[in-house]
């Protein structure tokens, strides 16, 4: 390791103190589990890779623990950085790589576990939610290791896997990411835990998975909403209303909230505030402390190059009063919506409380099909306040503020813990349910 | 001046009786009119209701005072239910104080028995050449001489219509005081003896008219058309009321003067005239919501079907030393006699608020004329001449309870306050001293403290009105999960449009606008729809709050008001209070912008003016077509 790089720049250490106390926060990793790497070029020029020191604690990072290597790999020191540079270095080579990360992404890893006999190749993993299947694509490759951490099979292996995919789960032990950025890389391990949380949650309640997936892979189409937005790496410290300074802190504030009780994973989800003739917005809109996203003034009138997302915020203010549009992902509501009641045919279409204050708050929660029109959208929010789109995320309208809208998915996620619990109880959700509830 | 009851066919849409009651006092006729099913589904009922059919009965450009004015007070398909607070009527007018829309909202059990006599909306017009009362039951409707309750107070006229009545189910009063009878601009109309429609000065039409009470007895009920539905929406209701700690605590035990306190806290307790928000800790608590539960509370109380049960039934020691015993003071009381007139004596606003409900005057106008002749008199503008040797400093608790007397019977200096702080600042050469909008005085939370409210004066149908103009104080302080930022210039536009729509929506449902701090508009429009078995989805109720505040908007213009008309005092936009360290004015650029954002979100043009486009959509018929 070179002594020249026992100093961190305060803008390095910031951004991986900031990623490595989110990834904690997310639950991604135990205490001092998982790896960060960057590429980076110092005062000379001079391109090396910046790596988190073996054992540090991800959450709480000191400068002495960040670890520059030169990136021709003469002077990998071993003594500090983590186990599994070797590993990084040959992630960091890739073509377009500025990133890489190792976590214990806890709900894929538990997803792809399996009892075979090892040594066995395990199977790739299916997102069969629209995060997952976009951004990680149709099959995930899980790879079973004799030496699972920092071996030479891994390094030989994980590279190349990543050479043509965005993320790879390492058996046992979390996934490897890369990114363009180190925000990419997260979002990534986010986005993958998320696919994993949908998973479980639905065989807990009973979801026949494999089935799904099957209908997925004969018309991916007709199962997903519009797909999400590609990740963007440039812009996340825009802010097109810094005068609104009330309103700023209500973003971040709500940005942090989403993130940080798993409404959403990393960077995902949007929400907006709507003035007269534009709209406040947060297309990025989970956003730990110190990692924010762009704020952006858009225009409310329509344009020809409005990507779906934005499409939606604004067919709901086309359609309505409401001041305040949250879009996220939650991945107990997601498997919700593919509840199938025992002895139905077809997934539900609505989600009812069982507890006593989602009851009160919202007799149920419609869940719309993934290729639900504006129009039908807005007529749920204007009733429900909240929807659920199968394969599309949960959309939420508030007449005032930021707060209030984030109360509804907020209170979904509760909602849907309930039941899932209920479920894998054994418990019977329709003895349980106001029968009321099923006639609206 | 009889008028029989006449049969019509059962109304196709539950929750109404389908009929209109018209008294004409000029010919002594009264009659009744089948509601139009279309309009009671475009207008719902209560303020809605009442304003298209005031809209339709009268030019809005004629004199207040004159026979061509008429009161309208509708109902709403829930009163005469079980819904949580659905007992309110509604009265809508053309104000003698502002020029513009008269609408104004009460309490108590009037609504209710007035609805249980089988008519949804009486529509008085005319004016009769002696004092009047009109006594209503299912079984007949009379216009009857009230020559012997002429000069009563409004508690008088109350106990003794009563007792006239005889046996048989309590009769409900609604009457003027010697206020309303000597034509005060801001006169009240009071029910149940301590409810009133208070703002915009209804009590002088009242007055103006010769009507001196409205008696109201009957049995006849409503049921839900779908009482599955309306019952999904009443548990739910009833839950949030119960747990929210405004509704379940705060308003019980303290009253609405609970607030004192909270809105000194948020800098938005004005003082003096509007001149500051300052004021020492322990004069704020002299008129606390806590002193007066300590102090001289006896019981709370509720109007019809109310669970949160804010009402103060207190007792003072009268200045004779004997107890007196009456109602009140709510918050906009306290404050508008209280610190805007720089007296922090609870016991000498009690007795003024005590006198107030007797002579039938608005305490919010009467407060804040007080406070403008205080800052004349101390200006050097009003002397000790003009007051009959009052000496009219700010203050001077011991003058309320005098003062009210002389303005109800427009007696000495009593006649300059009668006219109301905008005439009586013209009147003494000093205009800008007069903190009204659309000449009515602001209540008791300073706009300088949260734009969203600055705002909601200025646009208020009714001029300065935080329960028409928006009830923006549970945006800044009491939203819960709504509270929005106070000095966005961005968000307050529509923040204030939604919830001068959702004070629309309760106005129109008969409901009081204290169950929005528990709950929003789905509860009701379960309630509304499985009542009605219409379509009363949150999206339809939506489109009748928008329709109603054009048409308000609509009879304003057509009374000649416009963008003008739509600003705050030059006070509030050149001398700053302090908000958490930072000095806070309404700039007059300020004020332009957020006006001219608000007409946008209305769909109104840049003079404030719906456009014709937007009357059609929202099915609007007016005078111009």
């Amino acid at each position: 390791m070179s002594g020249r790089g026992w100093k961190a720049s305060d803008e390095l250490l910031r951004l991986l103190r900031a990623v490595g106390r989110a990834s904690l926060a997310y639950d991604i990793q135990d205490s001092h589990s998982g790896n960060m790497a960057v590429r980076w070029k110092d005062e000379r020029g001079q391109e090396r890779i910046v790596i988190t020191a073996t054992g540090s604690q991800k959450g709480d990072l000191e400068p002495s623990q960040i670890c520059f290597l030169s990136a021709e790999g003469t002077d990998f020191g071993y003594y500090k950085a983590s186990s599994e540079t070797d590993i990084h270095a040959r992630i960091l080579a890739l073509p377009g790589v500025g990133a890489s990360m190792h976590a214990h992404v806890k709900e894929l890893t538990a997803v792809t576990m399996n009892d075979a006999p090892k040594p066995s190749r395990p199977p790739d993993f299916a997102p069969v939610d629209t995060l997952g299947y976009h951004h990680l694509g149709r099959a995930v490759p899980v790879d079973w290791f004799a030496v699972p951490s920092g071996s030479a099979e891994m390094t030989r292996t994980v590279p190349d896997r990543l050479a043509a995919r965005p993320l790879t789960v390492i058996y046992g032990h979390g996934a490897v990411a890369k990114g363009r950025t180190l925000q990419e890389a997260f979002f990534l391990l986010c986005v993958a835990n998320n696919a994993g949380a949908v998973v479980r949650s639905m065989d807990r309640l009973g979801v026949d998975v494999e089935s799904l997936r099957e209908k997925i892979r004969n018309g991916p189409a007709g199962r997903f909403a519009p797909p999400p937005p590609a990740y963007e790496i440039d812009g996340d410290e825009r802010c097109d209303f810094p005068e609104e300074e009330e309103i700023l802190r209500e973003f971040l504030k709500a940005g942090h909230r989403i993130f940080e009780s798993r409404l959403s994973p990393f960077h995902t989800g949007s929400m907006s505030v709507r003035g007269v003739d534009s709209m406040l917005y947060a297309p990025k809109a989970s956003m730990p402390a110190d990692l924010r996203g762009p704020l952006l003034k858009v225009p409310l009138a329509p344009d020809a190059a409005d990507g779906p997302e934005v499409k939606v915020h604004k067919a709901i203010y086309a359609a309505s009063d409401f001041q305040t549009v949250m879009h996220c992902h939650i991945p107990e509501a997601e498997a919700s919506a593919h509840f199938s009641y025992p002895g139905e045919t077809g997934p539900c279409d609505r989600i009812i409380p069982v507890d006593a204050e989602g009851s009160f708050l919202y007799l149920a929660v419609p869940v719309l099909p993934p290729d639900f029109t504006p129009a039908e959208l807005v007529g749920f929010l204007h009733d429900y306040k909240m929807a659920v789109v199968r394969g599309g995320g949960v959309w939420a309208v508030g007449t005032q503020s930021l707060s209030e809208v984030l109360h509804h998915p907020s209170s979904l996620r509760e909602i849907c813990h309930y039941r899932i619990a209920a479920r894998e109880r054994g418990l019977d959700l329709r003895r349980m349910e106001p029968a009321k509830a099923r006639r609206w | 001046m009889k008028g029989r009851r006449v049969t019509t066919s059962p109304f196709p849409i539950s929750g109404y009786h389908g009929r209109v009651l018209e008294a004409d006092l000029t010919s002594g006729a009264v009659r009744v009119v089948p509601l139009d099913p279309a309009q009671a589904m475009d207008y719902l009922g209560g303020r809605g209701l009442a304003t298209r059919i005031l809209y339709d009965t009268i030019d809005p450009a004629c004199d207040p005072l004159g026979p061509g004015n008429a009161v309208v007070i509708a109902m709403s398909p829930l009163v005469g239910s079980n819904a949580p607070t659905a007992g309110r009527g509604h009265m809508v007018f053309k104000s003698p104080l502002t020029g513009v829309l008269g609408t104004s909202n009460s309490g108590g059990h009037w609504g209710a028995g007035f609805k249980a006599t089988g008519h949804d909306v009486l529509v008085v017009k005319g004016a009769a050449s002696s004092p009047v009362m009109i006594d209503i039951s299912p079984e007949k409707v009379e216009i009857l001489p009230a020559d012997r309750y002429w000069g009563l107070t409004t508690h008088e006229t109350h106990d003794q219509l009563a007792e006239d009545a005889g046996p048989g189910k309590p009769a409900r009063v609604l009457c003027i005081g010697p206020a309303g009878e000597s034509l005060v601009r801001f006169a009240a109309v009071a029910n149940d003896r301590n409810r009133v429609y208070g703002r915009c000065g209804p009590g002088a039409v009242w007055g103006a008219k010769k009507l001196k009470a409205v008696r109201v007895r009957g049995r006849e009920k409503v049921a839900p058309s779908d009482p599955e539905k309306y019952k999904s929406g009443l548990d739910q209701a009833v839950y949030l009321l119960k747990q929210a700690p405004v509704t379940k605590r705060l308003l019980r035990e303290l009253g609405t003067a609970g607030l004192v306190e909270l809105i000194n806290l948020i800098s938005m307790l004005p003082h003096r005239n509007f001149q500051d928000c300052l004021h020492r800790d322990e004069d704020v608590e002299r008129i606390s919501g806590e002193r007066l539960a300590r102090a001289f509370l006896e019981k709370a109380g509720s109007c019809a079907l109310c669970p949160i049960g804010c009402q103060r039934h207190t007792r003072v020691a009268g200045r004779d030393g004997r107890d007196e015993r009456g109602e009140g003071p709510e918050y906009e009381t306290m404050v508008l006699l209280g610190p805007v007139c720089d007296v922090y004596d609870m016991e000498a606003v009690t007795r003024a608020n005590y006198r107030c409900n007797e002579m039938g005057l608005d305490t919010i106008s009467f407060g804040g004329t007080l406070a403008c002749a205080m800052e004349l008199f101390e200006t050097g503008a009003l002397t000790a001449a003009d007051t009959g040797g009052l000496g009219l400093s700010f203050g001077n608790a011991e003058a309320l309870e005098g003062l009210v007397a002389m303005t109800a019977r427009r007696e000495g200096f009593g006649a300059e306050l009668a006219e109301g702080s905008f005439r009586l600042a013209g009147r003494f050469g000093r205009p800008e001293l007069s903190m009204t909008v659309k000449r009515l005085e602001i209540p008791a939370y300073d706009p300088r403290a949260s734009l969203t409210q600055a705002l909601g004066y200025m646009t208020s149908p009714s001029g300065a009105c935080h329960l028409r103009g928006g009830y923006a104080v549970s945006l800044a302080f009491f939203g819960g999960a709504k509270e929005i930022p106070r000095f966005s210039l961005l968000q307050s536009p529509i923040a204030i449009r939604n919830m001068q729509n959702a004070g629309i929506l309760q106005d129109s449902l008969g409901v009081c606008r204290f169950t929005g701090y528990a709950f929003s508009a789905e509860p009701w429009a379960r309630m509304a729809g499985g009542m009605t078995g219409r379509d009363l989805s949150v999206a339809r109720l939506e489109e009748i709050e928008n329709r109603v505040a054009t048409l308000e908007r609509q009879f304003n213009v057509e009374a000649g008001a416009g963008p003008a008309d739509d600003a705050l005092p030059a006070r509030f936009a050149e001398a700053p209070i302090t908000v958490e360290g930072k000095e806070r004015r309404v700039s007059r650029e300020d004020q332009e912008r957020m006006r001219r954002d608000y007409y946008r979100v209305r769909g109104w043009d840049a003079d404030g003016r719906p456009t014709g486009e937007l009357l059609r959509a929202l099915r609007i018929e007016t005078r111009r077509g």
